[in-house]
């Protein structure tokens, strides 16, 4: 991957809120997935939501997302209702997901410049956007090979190029680095925070791993059952995220450690 | 992409040669068996039962020669209305795919016009239509249109919702979830229906012709039936089987070009 200049992040955000939930609630059957949530992200800020599995983070990711409306409480993005403005968000809000997503029949750099093509940019800028994207994610060599001749990694760098090349001001990562392993994990993940920084993107990380809370993002959030708030805090200085680590821990509850353990054996 | 996968992949093109020099072995073979069963049987039964294999050889050589005209409207008409039952079927199972208000009064339509007999049709054909091409076109489209519309509904049913939150979260519009997700993903679906049906639509045509046509390889093959030209018979049915396989063949080389970027599986 090409190594832009990695700023150094964590500084101050403007105060405008990109993204706002307020006292939310959401609830499928009987059962209160999202009960009383409210948190603002800021402009410019990466923010991670974590919390153990079935804590409702992807639920709030597709509050935000707009395919998801709230039984009470408000979710704005941008100034707008995320799902009764659905199209108003066009092109100013891009998802990568756990998964690749990846269309088989594309290849990456057809998959790159899909976003684009949606969006209604010709087709030959849309092409110029995803191979400089390709490019800046590593993969300009791979731009006309299938999906299935490119391995994880590469699958998973597409798809950030897809996300990324719409420039959208806001970026939400649905675990997107969970399914790799540790080493091609680590390198998108700096890669990943490089490039959002360099172009100032807002994001919203959703993830169950503490080492992408606290490496990637300006504040965490914890989540615990139905989706309630632990704790919230901004992420230290490096000399301090062991504290920081422990605290998220204590709030994740004693089967943080053990998974912890279980994890790196 | 691995090593080991390009490995695998390559195997896999070697093997597919292999088998493709193996089908044409084993197909020579069951053609001389089955031409020796001829010439044995031929010499213990009448003409008019068993023609021998180079009394049928002449027959096939006359058709070649006098009777192309017949071959050439038989394959029009099948390729016309394959084509034309391909692109309304297709039509229809995308508006019962995307359309949830319509869905159910399309499905009922389909679903009741596969229950009804291919002969039934070509008897209301009969009656309904004075041209003979009308007639045909109309038989095969209602015999091979549900399947595409069927088979198309399903391939949307089938679509990954990975895929469909995937595209949504550009918002598309409907337009642009039909092109750039639904019609890619349902290509495999119409080239399997297409292969499917294709003999199917040959041995329909071929009827159709019998009972509503003056021209075509099925009125052709009625006719050398009622004056006992057994061996016309067997010409037209090696020479309809010949059609089959080259019909089947094309449809192969389609799907080859249509589906490059899909990955051949084998099983060990």
């Amino acid at each position: 991957m090409n190594e832009p200049p990695i700023p150094s992040g964590r500084t101050a955000i403007a105060a405008e809120p990109v993204i706002s939930l307020n006292r939310v609630v959401k609830s499928f059957a009987d059962f209160k997935v999202v009960d009383d949530l409210s948190f603002n992200v800021r402009r410019g800020e990466i923010v991670t939501l974590l919390g153990r599995t079935g804590a409702g983070k992807t639920t709030v990711l597709n509050l935000v997302m707009g395919t998801m409306r709230p039984d009470a409480g408000s979710v704005r993005v941008a100034d707008h209702d995320p799902f009764r403005a659905f199209k108003a968000l066009r092109g100013r809000m891009a998802v990568s997901f756990q998964t690749d997503r990846l269309l088989p029949w594309r290849t990456a750099v057809e998959n790159a410049e899909l976003g684009l093509l949606i969006l209604g940019r010709p087709r030959r800028e849309a092409r110029e956007i995803a191979v400089s994207w390709l490019d800046r994610v590593g993969l300009s060599g791979a731009a006309n090979k299938y999906v299935h001749e490119l391995s994880g990694g590469m699958r998973q760098r597409v798809s950030l190029a897809r996300a990324l090349a719409v420039d959208p001001e806001l970026v939400l990562l649905d675990e997107s680095f969970s399914q790799l392993d540790h080493v091609t994990s680590t390198v998108l993940r700096r890669d990943f925070c490089a490039l959002a920084r360099r172009f100032e993107k807002t994001c919203l990380l959703v993830t169950h791993r503490i080492d992408d809370a606290i490496e990637m993002a300006d504040r965490v959030i914890v989540l615990g059952a139905n989706a309630r708030i632990r704790l919230e805090t901004t992420v230290p200085p490096a000399s301090e995220l062991g504290r920081l680590r422990h605290d998220i821990e204590t709030a994740l509850g004693p089967e943080a450690e053990q998974e912890r353990s279980q994890t790196f054996g | 992409m691995t090593d080991r996968a390009m490995e695998g992949f390559a195997a896999r093109a070697s093997h597919g040669r292999v088998a493709a020099v193996g089908d044409v072995g084993a197909m020579t073979i069951v053609v001389i068996i089955i031409l020796a069963t001829m010439h044995v049987v031929s010499g213990f039964v009448p003409d008019y039962i068993m023609p021998s294999p180079v009394a049928v050889a002449k027959a096939g050589w006359k058709i070649l020669t006098n009777d192309m005209l017949h071959v050439m409207a038989t394959v029009g008409r099948l390729l016309l209305a394959l084509l034309f039952s391909m692109i309304a079927g297709v039509l229809i199972g995308l508006v019962m795919g995307v359309s949830t208000t319509v869905r159910p009064f399309l499905r009922a339509l389909v679903v009741i016009d596969t229950g009804i007999p291919a002969l039934s049709w070509i008897l209301l054909a009969v009656f309904w239509f004075k041209d003979p091409e009308v007639r045909i076109f109309f038989i095969l489209t209602l015999i091979l249109l549900p399947f595409y519309a069927l088979n198309t509904y399903d391939g949307i049913r089938a679509l990954p919702k990975d895929l469909v939150d995937m595209i949504e979260s550009f918002r598309p519009s409907r337009w642009q979830v039909v092109r750039y997700l639904i019609a890619p993903h349902i290509v495999p679906y119409i080239l399997l229906t297409t292969k499917s049906v294709v003999g199917y639509a040959t041995r329909m045509v071929i009827f159709a012709e019998l009972v509503a046509a003056a021209v075509g390889v099925g009125s052709r093959m009625g006719l050398a039936q009622s004056s006992f030209h057994i061996d016309e018979v067997m010409a037209w049915t090696f020479l309809l089987v010949l059609l089959n396989m080259a019909l089947q063949l094309v449809v192969s080389g389609c799907e080859k070009v249509a589906l490059k970027w899909r990955p051949e599986a084998s099983v060990r």
